[in-house]
């Protein structure tokens, strides 16, 4: 792992596209190199919905510190695999008021450049891959501000997870000509992640983020 | 940003008669077999009676926040799915093959014994005896003026109609967050753990669209709900509320405007040790349904006992004509249409 700020991941090219990418402890990713992201809590005061600032004023969130972030391209596919440590996994809503882990890559829509902060403007939509342990579909959204978020349907984006010896490992794929944000061969395309801990009663903006774009470099 | 600033085009309203309900759960019944009959809603009850004083559904109904507190919203809790009660199972085999010894016990759908459960401690009440006492209180979503459920929500999954001023949730919105669940005071939303999603009492707007009132109004044999638009003066809400003031928004301190109102339970005096009334001292004590209804509590029993006694007297008594609701159409307001007489029954999609 790569320790510090980090600016930029550079995709590798792996090849024909497996099946096993998508197992996040598949054995092509034993291969990969894995970068060090630093993440830090989103800002209070910038939640869309004052019940939210209120109830969560003085309550610690978005504590998970870093994430290892590793990219491939295989095939005419992107792979992208999140790992982070996470001693007690929520796996599952199974009440009320039980939450479950979750994670997502940010982009912005265009593939060049939005307001991470806001998660874009009504110019400068992001589009982002979510996924929520306990379901086998990742969510697709699209967001023009804080609290805008619409979901895409029918989107191209699979996803695979695994929780193991203490830690989250999800891959996320999509094809590099599929609809959404552009991922051409040889570009550099804005990334941003964010984390949620459901044991922690994480969601919505509630969550660890990365503050700034981080910049993901596709092979040629 | 979530806020609801401006009032819808119309208000719908309504008008519980606390001194009317028998506590037959007809209204629950009628709402789960038409909206929440569906897996993943077992512990949905969107319209439920309870005793009170009591727990209520969820248990401590009223102790887990949420609402605002000098215009800023209150933290609340969304309680677990065990304090709601979830559908119990009842073992019919065993009962019946045991030659009358093993009990009839509800079990919950993971074969435990339940700890809580709508109207779990019915007829139970306050007071000791000979001065103990009890009322029905039903409770729905009340679609507040000022709903805490949708100002909550960060993804702006809820909504409120302009024609008449419900508030539904946008399940291709919502993301199963139950902030909305945690803000709301009264403990109206539900939460869907198979779909992710949050649920709520949806105030009938189908049948309403049809001109056909609420399942719980409809099917009230106690002729206890009122229902119409509040802007409608000739309308029993507006009556109740407005002219007559007798229906009360429950726990107002709560500051989301509800739009059900309830007419108080008025209750006989309370003994005194020689066993007779004492006209001085209420069964029901002050403080405890001022809290409950407000202020304005004690005016309204004191009208609705004054116009009882011009009943008896054989006096007029529009207000008395009103709760009493002779011809049970005169409850629905604008939503007389039979449903049986529609060429189909609506239908949500
Ligand atoms: S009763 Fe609760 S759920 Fe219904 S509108 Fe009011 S705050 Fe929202
Ligand atoms: S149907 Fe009417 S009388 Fe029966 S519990 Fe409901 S409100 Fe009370």
């Amino acid at each position: 792992m790569t320790a510090g700020t980090l600016t930029s991941v550079t995709a590798e090219r792996l090849g024909e596209a497996s099946p096993q990418l998508l197992a996040p402890a598949g054995t092509p990713w034993e291969k990969v190199s894995e970068t060090t992201v630093s993440l830090a809590p989103t800002p209070l005061d910038a939640q869309p919905s004052a019940y939210v600032r209120t109830s969560w004023a003085g309550r610690p969130h978005g504590a998970l510190a870093n994430v290892g972030l590793s990219a491939v391209v295989a095939g005419d596919a992107l792979y992208v695999r999140l790992r982070w440590a996470a001693p007690e996994p929520r796996q599952a809503i199974t009440d009320n008021d039980t939450y479950a882990d979750a994670c997502a890559v940010l982009f912005p829509l265009d593939g060049k450049s939005a307001e991470l902060a806001t998660m874009g403007d009504e110019q400068s939509p992001v589009q982002a891959w979510h996924w929520r342990a306990g379901t086998a579909l990742p969510f697709v959204i699209t967001a023009t501000g804080l609290g805008t978020v619409s979901r895409v349907p029918n989107h191209p984006v699979s996803v695979g997870a695994a929780w193991d010896s203490g830690s989250w490992s999800v891959v996320f794929k999509r094809g590099l000509g599929e609809q959404g944000v552009p991922l051409a061969a040889g570009a550099s395309v804005p990334l941003g992640i964010a984390v949620w801990s459901g044991s922690n009663s994480e969601r919505a903006g509630i969550k660890a983020h990365t503050p700034a774009w981080i910049t993901l470099k596709l092979p040629k | 940003m979530a806020t609801v600033s401006s009032r819808p085009a119309r208000q719908l309203a309504m008008v519980f008669d606390l001194n009317k309900c028998l506590g037959c759960q007809s209204c629950s019944i009628a709402c789960k077999t038409l909206w929440t009959d569906a897996p993943g809603m077992e512990s949905m009850w969107w319209n439920i009676v309870n005793t009170m004083p009591g727990g209520g559904t969820p248990k401590n109904v009223f102790s887990h926040g949420g609402g605002y507190k000098n215009g800023e919203p209150v933290p609340g809790t969304f309680p677990p799915l065990r304090e709601f009660g979830e559908a119990w199972g009842f073992d019919h085999e065993a009962t019946f093959s045991s030659g009358g010894k093993a009990a009839f016990h509800p079990l919950e759908r993971d074969g435990s014994s339940p700890e809580w459960g709508p109207n779990w401690d019915e007829d139970m009440g306050g007071g000791q005896y000979p001065n103990s006492y009890f009322f029905y209180l039903q409770q729905i979503c009340a679609n507040c003026s000022k709903p805490a459920c949708l100002e909550a929500c960060p993804r702006t999954a809820l909504y409120r109609r302009e024609e008449d001023g419900i508030i539904l949730i946008d399940e291709e919105r919502c993301h199963g967050y139950r902030f909305c669940a945690e803000a709301c005071p009264y403990k109206r939303i539900y939460f869907n753990p198979g779909r992710a999603v949050a649920q709520k009492c949806i105030a009938c707007y189908p049948r309403l669209e049809a001109g056909v009132a609420p399942a719980c109004v409809r099917q009230c044999p106690g002729r206890v709900r009122h229902v119409d638009y509040m802007d409608n003066r000739e309308g029993h809400p507006y009556k109740l509320v407005h002219e007559w003031k007798v229906a009360l928004p429950l726990r107002p301190d709560f500051g989301t405007e509800p739009n059900v109102f309830y007419v108080p339970p008025l209750a006989p005096p309370a003994f005194n040790e020689a066993g007779e009334f004492d006209e001085t001292k209420p069964r029901i004590p002050d403080e405890y349904l001022r809290e409950m209804f407000g202020p304005g509590v004690e005016k309204a029993l004191e009208t609705i006992q004054v116009e009882r006694e011009k009943a008896a007297r054989g006096e007029p008594s529009e207000l008395i004509d009103i709760l009493i609701a002779r011809d049970w159409n005169d409850l629905l307001g604008p939503f007389t249409t039979n449903p049986a007489e529609l060429d189909r029954p609506p239908r949500v999609s």
